[in-house]
């Protein structure tokens, strides 16, 4: 019988507002602080809450049978103190349970990996900090943002004492590999590497309240028959957080089948493990990224967010206004610089979804890729002209608690 | 006299123009004792972006005007494509109701056929319409007062597309000028385009220039901090064909070549936004090129103050009311030759919309020579205040034309009589009417 491997992925960007030409030089606050708000309350009553308190029951029930691991990035819990705190009582309730291993990425889940080593390393450790204070943890396994991997990231990954790593389970890496298998970097020895098996994934995570998928409707037991097929050592199910109750809708019975879940996995003798229970496990063989992989969509690659011209070019001048940010050394200036970092303001530009025909197939507060792009440039325009006159910091508006790099 | 109008667009919305000129217009109108009712059509669950919304603002009552509305997602500018798009976005109004059409034919039926109603309700003695869209509103109202008609035309289907267009405008454009009892055009530019086009009988045409207000002092406004300090060139348009956005971004690539500290704004919205700015990254303009969107109320003027030139490479301007915008805020304006305003206007550069590289010249120059700058300046601001380019002078003209629809044999029976219950009504001509 295979283990399962639970991971759940927990971020919310800050959202830039339409800012505009006329806010340059003017108006330092880039991000819609209101839509922020409300998008976070309803995530959290939708989703959060309620799956928490479905998985904090689960672990005690089953004591600590079922485990599962978390990644919560570091805007989302700057974003949670600020203006959820009950739903961060809740994933700290369901962390003290024990059945919970929190996994490293960059705190402000950003393509830094791709192009700014150094910074790179700062909102990882950041992150780590963050997860230190709010749960009293380091993690030991590492999760990149949107799961992107390469060779090149796995000796970053490495060196900053990660013992394994999450990555996709991409067809054209593994060729006719298995993904339930524990794998080892070809560039980093020793860094274990879990690849996600995202056709049992997708079951849950995109095909669960299609009618038209000859396997709806999917219940837990169905689902555990399908694992419990296995002869493999582990089966690695990394999804994203919100697939329950915002993804997939409550009315869906997501919450239903989460809540049968572990006695279904229980009865057919699937054991629950953590990441960095795989990495001490030895690797069946090595595994080499030579192109940047992620999770995303069929191409499994970074074209969602550096795809088109739009996209590489704000990339560009996104990191290059960063080196006078970081020049000036005013932490609020370099904490909004931060916070453009996040890899949600590049995905908000793509416009690959334009060839499926499938415009609204991603939720985007901007009206367009382009809309997305113009606020963005204009917020980096304000930036960089700030730092280049060397003004005394005005007023930003970052709430919560600052976190800055130690 | 009493005028009844039909319109769509009207400030502070400015989607190019026409709103400038519709409100030019009706104050000119005003001011010369004409009582005119505007009919324009809006949309009240519109987005701010939407044109026609702007328009609930403009409820702002003036004297001797009366504003009705309609409601109505029309866009006549965008054409029929960008009339989908409004209503899939769900930005259609409703009224009573209703549940629209999706294609702006069927809206440009409703809106005529609420004229109908209306031209019963309101008092008038002559119906004045602009552009294609409200022809068929000012055909419907005629056949209900019979009273004389008038067709303004400001810019034709081959003005916008660059060619033939939408066959169906087409003819209802030259429908619209053919059934008018006067047509009043832009320009004489645009007069010889109706007449080779449409087949219009160029003495039924008179030929009246807008005009701006320019105030001789302009209330102060806001700058506009991202040019603050920095030579800052300035396109302000619908972002279409039409208008020629692509040659303001091969300008901009040769004039930041020569001026490294120069900015360059796009200004406005339309279909080609999004390859405006996919272009703009390939030409790696990316950091100096902003796209200010749509503009409205005080930005127009910001923007006009805050540019050193503004550039109009328009394909087809049948006038070009950009240019006058431009220089009653004392901005030099390059304009193509070929624009309407280039009949009137002296202190303005004129190029051929394409010929990109003289463009630039003309805009290295203007940033570099301060002498040529102020010569420029002045002479222009001299130029749009000074009375031949007034709003009364419009009025005055276009009081003309409607003088002469009014005696127009034509306007006593309609050239389509319409029956209405069973019988057709014969009117008396209006100049035999007491007082």
């Amino acid at each position: 019988m295979p283990d399962i491997c639970f991971y759940f992925q927990v971020h919310q960007p800050y959202r830039l507002r339409r800012y505009r030409v006329f806010d340059i030089g003017t108006d330092a606050s880039y991000f819609d602080d209101e839509a922020n708000r409300s998008i976070l309350r309803r995530v959290a009553d939708k989703c959060y809450i309620p799956a928490n308190r479905l998985l904090t029951e689960a672990i005690r029930r089953s004591d600590g049978r079922f485990r599962i691991a978390m990644s919560l990035s570091g805007v989302l819990l700057d974003q949670l103190q600020a203006d959820a705190p009950d739903a961060l009582a809740s994933f700290q309730e369901l962390v003290a349970t024990g059945g919970v291993e929190l996994l490293g990425e960059t705190f402000h889940h950003s393509l830094s990996a791709l192009r700014d080593p150094e910074e790179f390393r700062a909102q990882v450790r950041m992150h780590g900090a963050a997860l230190e204070r709010h749960f009293g943890s380091r993690p030991t396994v590492f999760r990149n943002t949107e799961l992107i991997y390469d060779d090149a990231i796995a000796p970053m990954v490495a060196r900053l004492g990660f013992s394994a790593m999450l990555v996709e389970g991409a067809d054209h890496v593994l060729g006719w590999r298995s993904p339930n298998y524990v794998y080892e970097s070809v560039s980093a020895p020793g860094l274990r590497l879990l690849p996600r098996n995202y056709r049992i994934t997708d079951d849950v995570g995109f095909r669960f309240s299609n009618r038209d998928w000859n396997g709806w409707p999917l219940t837990a037991d169905r689902w555990a028959d399908w694992i419990a097929e296995s002869a493999e050592p582990s089966v690695h199910v990394f999804m994203d957080y919100e697939t329950f109750g915002e993804h997939q809708w409550a009315e869906t019975g997501i919450f239903d089948f989460l809540r049968h879940l572990p006695t279904a996995l229980a009865a057919r003798n699937i054991g629950c493990v953590h990441p960095s229970t795989l990495a001490t496990r030895r690797p069946i063989g090595t595994l080499s990224f030579p192109t940047a992989t992620s999770w995303a969509d069929v191409e499994r690659d970074i074209s969602a967010w550096l795809g088109n011209r739009m996209q590489r070019a704000a990339f560009d001048r996104l990191y290059r206004v960063g080196r006078e940010v970081k020049a000036l050394g005013d932490p609020r200036r370099l904490e909004a610089w931060r916070r453009l970092t996040t890899s949600d303001h590049c995905y908000y530009m793509c416009t690959k979804w334009f060839a499926d025909g499938d415009v609204h197939k991603y939720f985007n507060p901007h009206a367009s890729p382009y809309d997305a792009f113009v606020a963005f440039m204009n917020a980096l325009t304000d930036l960089e002209r700030s730092c280049a006159a060397g003004r005394p910091s005005r007023p930003w508006v970052v709430d919560g608690e600052m976190a800055v790099a130690g | 006299m009493r005028v009844l109008m039909f319109g769509w667009e009207f400030p502070p919305f400015q989607a190019g123009g026409l709103a400038t000129a519709t409100l030019g217009l009706v104050k000119g109108l005003l001011n010369r004792g004409i009582e005119v009712t505007l009919v324009v059509p809006f949309s009240l669950s519109a987005v701010a972006e939407v044109p026609n919304l702007r328009l609930v603002s403009a409820a702002d009552p003036r004297p001797g005007l009366r504003s009705i509305r309609i409601d109505s997602p029309l866009a006549p500018y965008g054409g029929a494509e960008e009339y989908r798009v409004l209503a899939e976005q769900g930005t259609g109004g409703t009224r009573g109701g209703a549940v629209y059409g999706a294609d702006l034919f069927a809206e440009v039926e409703r809106y005529a056929a609420i004229a109908e109603q209306i031209a019963r309700e309101e008092p008038h003695d002559l119906i004045d319409t602009h552009d294609w869209i409200t022809f068929e509103a000012g055909r419907r109202a005629r056949a209900v007062s019979c009273q004389p008609l008038v067709a303004h035309i400001h810019a034709t289907e081959y003005d916008r597309c660059g060619g033939p267009g939408n066959p169906e405008i087409h003819r209802r454009e030259a429908l619209g000028m053919l059934l008018a009892d006067r047509v009043v055009s832009n320009s004489h530019m645009l007069k010889g385009q109706v007449v080779e086009r449409y087949g219009i009988p160029a003495e039924k045409i008179d030929v009246v220039h807008f005009g701006i207000e320019a105030p001789d002092e302009l209330a102060p406004v806001a700058d506009v901090a991202v040019a603050r300090g920095r030579p800052t060139v300035l396109f302000l348009g619908r972002v279409t064909r039409q208008k020629g956005p692509e040659y303001f971004l091969d300008v901009a690539r040769r004039v930041a070549d020569h001026v490294p500290e120069a900015e360059f704004i796009l200004a406005g919205t339309g279909d080609l936004l999004p390859e405006m700015i996919e272009r703009a990254v390939e030409l790696d303009l990316a950091e100096r090129m902003h796209f200010a969107g749509a503009v409205k109320g005080d930005e127009v003027d910001r923007l006009y103050r805050a540019a050193d030139v503004c550039v109009m490479p328009s394909v087809s301007e049948p006038l070009g009311l950009v240019a006058l915008e431009s220089l009653r805020n004392g901005t030099p304006c390059i304009i193509p030759k070929t624009a309407g305003v280039a009949e009137v206007l002296r202190h303005a550069m004129r190029v051929d919309y394409w010929d990109v590289d003289d463009m630039a010249d003309k805009v290295i120059g203007l940033l570099e020579h301060p002498q040529l700058w102020e010569e420029l300046s002045d002479g222009g601001l001299d130029e749009v205040r000074d009375a031949r380019l007034g709003l009364d002078e419009a009025a005055r003209r276009t009081g003309e034309a409607y003088a002469v629809a009014l005696g127009s044999p034509l306007a006593a029976f309609p050239s389509h009589p319409e029956r209405s219950e069973g019988d057709m009504r014969r009117v008396m001509p209006p100049s035999l009417r007491s007082g």
